[in-house]
């Protein structure tokens, strides 16, 4: 026994890790024709992040004055979460914007990742090398360009293999860091958007540098209103994209690769799971509507002084929102009626509110939609260059701008209606703002006219439930200083534009000091 | 290097094995005498004359044979045949006749001028002397340092017995078994001085005759003892798997001269206990009529919880051989157990055969033994599931199973489902099959010299279909057509020991070595398949290609493969100074797979003394004090990650993070995990102090523990920075626990009479645990502390906090103080004022109270007279509470669209509720509680001639219990993890079970 033992021993003692599902970096030599899943996690996270579970739509909507989602009968009281969306009460403790910061770092850090292992030669790629490391830098400065808008002073990291932990940077100085990574990269990306749907392009990397100026006196003090207007007419002028014919088109399950769309968000019910818009906003009684092949779970819905904001014979509301009665696909039976009012976030019943449709639902749908997210489209460019004309004092040619977005929304009910004139722009909103009583009644804000509070009107009809509103009511001062529903203006609403930094990463990395305010 | 060390081990192993030394036999038992005589005969006159007589047990009333009966001061002698009789030459005077048999008390009988005799033996109860089972051996009760508990046979719990841990329940003092879940196929959940472990599992290491294995790995009835190694000193020996301690279950086995067949049966039914009372259909219209809440009447009365409950009747059966001789023998065993439950359709049926084979060659210097277990355990079940009693609590009482065209009755709502539908719509059948084999070879080169070598390799497979139907909520609710998966799961686990084990004594020292080498593998592999959309429901899971999902890419698909290696060597060496002083050492170094490179081999030495005071000089030969011993053990233990391949740099093809590039979707291929090739094991520290008493003749006896365990490197999920980690948890080593705590046992036998006995088994402890520390050397500052605990929808809310300082198991809540005249809760806030919970925010939460008990106490009472036999078993926790669900989610009004209790319009701080379902501390209750759980009242036949031993019983379990607890069951609760005390909402109610049996021994 002790021959065998002897002669047995060595064989026994081999504790080499054998892996059998999943691949074992050393075993691994990547060829070209595994970049595109190299590549792939890049974008990847973004699919969850932007229509997904308290992801990046909800962050922006919940915050603003457009959508919300308010406790029913079945529940979606959850904690007081949408509550403390709603009345900008969050916390560092905040699902939302943690998850954002999560997903857009997952990103960042597998850009990082990828770019260090095309460097060092790890990944061979022999052609096309500099464009795939820019296309790389590009989507990495989208990723900071959602941190920079939600958290504003995050650290900058573009080296994977250093883990020391990084140091925090100030807001502008992150608006800085994307703009000259842009500059940087723009002469190698792809201006072909036919081969490149999905993914940034020149015209999505320039669409992107004009929101950030767009935007520039929010982030850093400065307004940048004359490069908006350079960077959009180099879009508008030889970008080759249009306007589609009919707005539900942009949103239609089948609208990949439309004129309008400059950088999507793709998605697949098979491939490319994730946008669940529609099963939070459905009551699970639409299901009959659509044959849906999941029961959706009835949460969010638009905040009634929004849409009573709309002119009636703009076609973007039948567009934008399921309303009225809903009827049966098969029996033709009326399944539930959705009505405008919501009595408050507490005390809604499961017909309350009109439901996002923008997203068209086709017949049987799955809990996941196909239709692809716009994140940029045309319609923005034309928006932008026509905000910074008006704030530029060339309100006139703005309201050219604006009323050729327009045109299609009225074009079946009453053409003239869709031209706009400076004045209305300049003017007030239509937005009824204040706080909303459980019986409907307004108490109507008395702190005066939104400025250019008319062309923050369009900006709401043209892009509801586009994740848009945050940004925008933050740059018209909406956000700060209205009531909307049940929320009030939150007592240190300046600190309320960015989001505090997640508590779990401040705790995990000593160099962030956390955001004003929290 | 890596052949260098290989080497070395080898060289080290192969001596340990050469290493011998000398021994002689430690174990002598001095045993103890008493003599009781029925004589009966006449008188001869003869020189030399002739006695027959019969040996019985007293234990069991059993003919003895083999034992040794020898006229004292002479070797003149005979031993008992196999119906227990003898005869001898006797000179014809009063002569002294020494009876001695292995485990029995010796006797000594003055023989005058009878002719037969019947004796009758105790079996050897001399505590001290008992046998007890350590880490790859067995030790004199006496001689063992460290802290053991045992319990035997006759002491197991009896009635219908789920599994191995329940037999002993509340017998040892420090682990804690309780039964969470009334689900037939349900395991005990098991818990040995208090949580250990963060991320790996604090689950002890169960050998099943020496074979790594589970509670469920033999059937209860075939069990002869059970041993809990509980500190690091005495568990040490097994390194990285025994931090949660070491259950040694040791099978039944041929004794010498045991030729029997035993049949065991028993029959039980069960009931729900303490069952949740809900609002009734009438309840419903009178709330109507009388307050106008808005409930919607569908005219009927259903109880919704009756209609899904049943009384299951279960069965269990038996039957047990022993035969042979002392150098071939056999055991063969088949146990059939088929239990239902008190939820329609969830019965458990398990088929368990054990055959164990013994030969010994070459006057016994050659031992071998092969043994087979096979055990088969199918279900074929419905919808009934945790899930399904939910819908059966919140339905509406006024509603009706099944329609006017006896459809099912469905509605319209959000998780909102006929519980009995569910049942009957979705079926299931699952196969777990398991072969065990395992050989060993014994080897006596020398007298006190045992090599052993053993081998083994476990199979099993488990094979799951389910299915549902056109009726079921997938269907009319998701239109998904029927859908189906079938699954299957293939395991492999080698071991293989050598052990070398010596002894030796010279004058009044003993001293034995024991050195050993360990190998184990294990394979895992699994496969499964799911379809939809099929053209009709007769299926079942038997046709998966029928569905239509797989042509439109929505079927299911996946497999997956993993293995790991685990290699130790460890030695053991005691010694033992003229039965006064004792001391063990052991050391195990041991290796596993499943660490990164540089931390692949680790070392778990131990070491502790005993001091048997009772044997100083100025104890000895007090009748009245048969043992004292002082005991102080240290030991040091592992615990493993839970899977393999976390230190991995790996990566993996990933949907989810695919996207579309280049016009088509691509995989994402992504990390697998934040690499960390330096991780390690947790190594827990243990000090134990212990002192082990025998006093009356044994008639009171027992063991006080006191311990301190601290947990180092602890294996957690550890929050990191992202940027510049991918993902913000990484498998680290960071930080530090400590337990404290400490146990009783008492053995008393109040009355010892010859027809009335009364024994008494007590066991107490008491556990106090601290995270001390969550840091990591390469973080500078760390989480102070993680939440644990969810509630579930709607009320979405985490339950625990763990933080640093302070123990594990703190609710972290609202605390509530009243309810405004609004019907809202209000609560304190972080500055002490009273707010309502609109206005509550998270930094108002605070600790409130705690989910694993400070106390635990058994109580195990004896009875025996004459043929009669009581036990009675009490179990009690004290200074803990629970979050009690079920008035969390349904003692609240506010929701008219869902069922609830029928308190829930009872006015809580004088107002009635009239808010959302809230995580508050209202609902935190206290959990004490006393639970006479086992009640066993037995017969003994009188002896028959055709059957050596028969006895019928019946048994209660779950009797009766005593708390403020207004769930349903407070033992009932799952208590490992970081959200002890949850008593969850979708449940298996525990349940009292009733009992009859019956045991024959042929």
């Amino acid at each position: 026994m002790l021959i065998i033992s002897g002669i047995s021993l060595p064989s026994c003692l081999d504790l080499t890790e054998e892996v059998f599902s999943e691949v074992v970096a050393e075993n691994f030599q990547p060829g070209e024709r595994d970049i595109p899943s190299i590549i792939a996690p890049v974008y990847g996270s973004l699919r969850a992040l932007m229509m997904g579970w308290q992801g990046h739509f909800d962050v922006q909507e919940e915050s603003a004055d457009i959508i919300i989602t308010p406790s029913r009968p079945n529940g979606w009281y959850d904690g007081g979460t949408y509550l403390r969306m709603h009345q900008h009460n969050w916390t560092p403790i905040q699902w939302q914007p943690t998850n954002l910061w999560q997903s857009s770092y997952r990103s960042i850090t597998t850009a990082n990742r990828v770019i260090s292992q095309i460097e060092d030669g790890e990944i061979p790629i022999e052609a096309g090398r500099d464009e795939v490391i820019a296309e790389l830098k590009a989507v990495r400065a989208f990723a900071y360009y959602l941190l920079l808008d939600n958290h504003g002073n995050v650290p900058i990291v573009t080296d994977f293999r250093d883990v020391s932990l990084p140091l925090q940077r100030t807001r502008a100085e992150l608006s800085d860091f994307i703009l000259s990574e842009l500059e940087t990269v723009l002469p190698f990306l792809s201006k072909d958007a036919s081969s490149t749907y999905g993914q940034l392009n020149y015209w999505g990397a320039m669409t992107l540098m004009a929101k950030i100026y767009l935007n520039a006196e929010v982030y850093t003090g400065t307004a940048q209103w004359d490069r908006v207007i350079d960077v959009c007419d180099e879009i508008i002028n030889e970008g080759g994209y249009a306007l589609e014919p009919m707005y539900a088109d942009i949103f239609h399950w089948d609208n990949a690769n439309s004129v309008e769309t400059i950088f999507a968000i793709p998605y697949d019910e098979i491939f490319g799971t994730g946008n669940t818009v529609h099963m939070k906003t459905l009551d699970p009684l639409s299901r009959f509507v659509y044959n849906m092949q999941a029961g959706p779970w009835g949460g969010n819905c638009a905040v009634p002084q929004f849409i009573n904001s709309y002119d009636e014979e703009d076609g973007r509301l039948q567009d934008t929102w399921i309303m009225g009665p809903q009827y049966h696909a098969n029996t033709g039976e009326m399944v539930i009626n959705y009505t405008r009012e919501v009595p408050g976030m507490a005390a809604t019943a499961s017909n309350n509110g009109y439901r996002i449709g923008k997203y068209q639902i086709k017949q049987g749908a799955t809990g996941s939609l196909d239709n692809d997210f716009p994140f940029f489209r045309y319609a923005d460019v034309l928006m932008m260059k026509a905000e910074a004309l008006l704030r530029t004092g060339r309100a006139t040619e703005a309201a050219i701008l604006v009323t050729q977005v327009r045109e299609r929304a009225f074009v079946n009910s009453n053409p003239a209606k869709a031209v706009v004139t400076a004045e209305t722009l300049i003017g007030g909103s239509r937005y009824k703002y204040g706080y909303q009583n459980i019986d409907g009644s307004i108490e109507v804000d008395q702190s005066g006219d939104v400025p250019f509070g008319g062309f923050l009107d369009e900006l709401g009809w043209e892009f509801a439930a586009e994740a848009h509103r945050r940004q925008d009511i933050i740059r018209f001062g909406v956000f700060q200083t209205k009531s909307w529903f049940n929320h009030r203006p939150h007592p240190q609403a300046n600190t309320r534009i960015i989001f505090p930094i997640p508590e779990g990463e401040i705790n995990s990395n000593p160099n962030l000091a956390q955001n004003p305010g929290y | 290097m890596k052949i260098f060390t290989n080497g070395i081990y080898s060289l080290v192993i192969i001596g340990i094995f050469l290493t011998i030394s000398i021994q002689a036999r430690a174990y002598s038992t001095v045993k103890k005498i008493y003599i009781s005589i029925e004589g009966k005969g006449a008188i001869e006159s003869t020189e030399a004359r002739t006695i027959s007589g019969t040996v019985y047990s007293n234990e069991d009333n059993l003919p003895l044979p083999g034992v040794s009966v020898v006229i004292k001061g002479t070797s003149t002698g005979t031993a008992t045949d196999g119906e227990g009789n003898f005869t001898l030459e006797i000179p014809d005077e009063p002569t002294t006749l020494v009876l001695s048999f292995i485990g029995y008390v010796t006797r000594e009988l003055v023989i005058n001028n009878e002719s037969q005799i019947e004796v009758r033996m105790d079996a050897d109860v001399a505590s001290m002397d008992e046998v007890v089972v350590v880490g790859y051996g067995s030790m004199r009760k006496g001689d063992v340092t460290s802290s053991v508990g045992g319990v035997k046979e006759e002491d197991f719990v009896k009635g219908a017995v789920r599994d191995a841990a329940q037999l002993i329940q509340g017998k040892v003092a420090g682990l804690r078994v309780t039964t969470p879940s009334g689900d037939p196929g349900a395991s005990t959940q098991i818990n040995l001085r208090g949580i250990n472990s963060i991320h790996g599992s604090s689950q002890p290491l169960i050998l099943i005759d020496g074979i790594p294995g589970d509670m469920n790995t033999v059937a209860p009835e075939d069990i002869e003892s059970i041993d809990v190694l509980k500190d690091g000193s005495a568990a040490a020996i097994y390194g990285t798997r025994a931090t949660g301690g070491v259950i040694i279950i040791t099978t039944r086995q041929y004794r010498e001269n045991r030729n029997t067949v035993s049949y065991n049966n028993y029959v039980s039914i069960q009931t729900i206990a303490r069952r949740p009372q809900l609002l009734t259909g009438d309840d419903y219209r009178r709330l109507i009529r009388e307050e106008g809440i808005p409930y919607t009447d569908y005219g009927h009365n259903t109880d919704w919880l009756g209609e899904m409950l049943q009384t299951p009747v279960s069965h269990n059966h038996n039957l047990t051989l022993f035969g042979g001789n002392s150098t071939t023998n056999f055991t063969g065993s088949v146990n059939y157990r088929d239990w239902d439950g008190i939820f329609l359709r969830t019965g458990q049926q398990r088929l368990t055969l054990r055959a164990d084979l013994n030969h010994s060659m070459y006057n016994d210097k050659l031992r071998a033994n092969i043994q087979i277990i096979n055990r088969i355990f199918t279900a074929n079940r419905g919808g009934a599931d945790g899930y399904a009693y939910r819908q059966a609590m919140i339905r509406n009482p006024t509603d009706r199973v099944r329609d006017d065209q006896q459809n099912w009755q469905e509605r319209d709502g959000y998780f909102y489902e006929n519980p009995i539908s569910r049942i009957y719509e979705y079926n299931s059948e699952s196969r777990f099959k398991e072969m065990r084999i395992s050989g060993s070879l014994i080897y006596n080169p020398l007298d006190n010299l045992d090599l052993k070598l053993l081998v083994s390799s476990v199979q099993n497979d488990t094979l799951v279909g389910n299915a549902t139907t056109f009726d079921h909520t997938n269907t009319w609710l998701n239109n998904q057509n029927g859908t189906a998966s079938r699954s299957t799961i293939a395991r492999v686990e080698n071991l293989m020991e050598m052990t070398a084990n010596y002894h030796k004594s010279f004058g009044r020292h003993i001293l034995s070595v024991l050195g050993g080498y360990s190998w184990q593998d294990a394979t895992n592999e699994s496969f499964y398949a799911s379809n939809w959309n099929f053209p009709t429901d007769l299926y079942g899971w038997n046709n998966l290609g029928a569905g239509a999902a797989l042509q439109t890419g929505q079927a299911g698909m996946g497999s997956g493969k993993d293995k790991w290696q685990l290699a130790g060597f460890f030695g053991r060496f005691t010694y033992n100074y003229d039965d006064r002083y004792l001391f063990m050492s052991s050391i195990r170094r041991e290796g596993s797979s499943r660490f990164g490179v540089n931390y692949q081999w680790g070392t778990f030495p131990a070491a502790s003394v005993g001091w048997r005071i009772s044997n100083e000089p100025f104890l000895k030969g007090n009748s009245n004090i048969q043992d004292i011993k002082l005991r102080a053990g240290y030991g040091v233990t592992g615990t493993i990650a839970n899977s393999p391949y976390l230190s991995q740099i790996s990566y993996n093809f990933n949907r989810d993070q695919g996207a579309f590039i280049g016009g088509n979707w691509v995989q994402g291929f992504i990390p697998a995990r934040n690499f960390n090739p330096d991780l390690r094991w947790e190594r827990k520290m243990e000090y134990n102090f212990g002192l082990d008493f025998s006093f009356f003749k044994d008639r009171v006896s027992g063991s006080f523990d006191i311990y301190r365990r601290d947990i180092n490197d602890l294996l957690y999920s550890f929050p990191v920075p992202v940027p510049p980690y991918l993902i913000n948890t990484m498998m680290l080593n960071a930080g530090s626990m400590q337990n404290d705590g400490a146990e009783v046992l008492l053995n008393i036998t109040p009355i010892e009479q010859r027809e009335f006995v009364w024994r008494v088994n007590l066991t107490y402890s008491t556990n106090k645990n601290k995270l001390v520390d969550l840091s990591n050397d390469q973080f500078e500052v760390s989480n102070q502390f993680f939440n644990a605990g969810g509630t579930g929808e709607p009320i979405q809310d985490y339950t625990h906090r763990v933080e640093v300082g302070g123990p594990i198991g703190r609710f972290f809540v609202w605390h509530t103080v009243g309810v405004s005249e609004s019907g809202e809760w209000l609560i304190e806030s972080q500055n002490g004022e009273t707010i309502p919970i609109s206005e509550a925010v998270q930094e108002d939460r605070q600790f409130y109270g705690n989910g694993i008990p400070k106390h635990i106490l058994g109580i195990n009472n004896t009875f025996i007279y004459k043929n009669f036999d009581l036990e009675l078993n009490i179990r009690g926790a004290f200074g803990h509470d629970i979050l009690n669900f079920q008035r969390m989610f349904y003692e609240n009004p506010y929701n008219t669209a869902y069922n609830m209790l029928n308190t829930a319009y009872d006015p809580v701080y004088g107002q009635r509720l009239s808010t959302d379902l809230a995580y508050v501390s209202h609902y935190i209750e206290s959990g004490d509680y006393i639970k006479l759980d086992n009640v066993t009242f037995g017969y003994t036949l009188p002896r028959l001639r055709f059957m050596q031993h028969a006895r019928i019983y019946a048994s209660g379990l779950n009797l009766l219990i005593l708390t403020n607890y207004k769930g349903i069951d407070p033992e009932g609760v799952y208590i490992s993890g970081f959200a002890p005390g949850n008593d969850e909402r979708d449940k298996y109610p525990t349940t009292r079970t009733f009992t009859l049996g019956l045991n024959v021994t042929f």
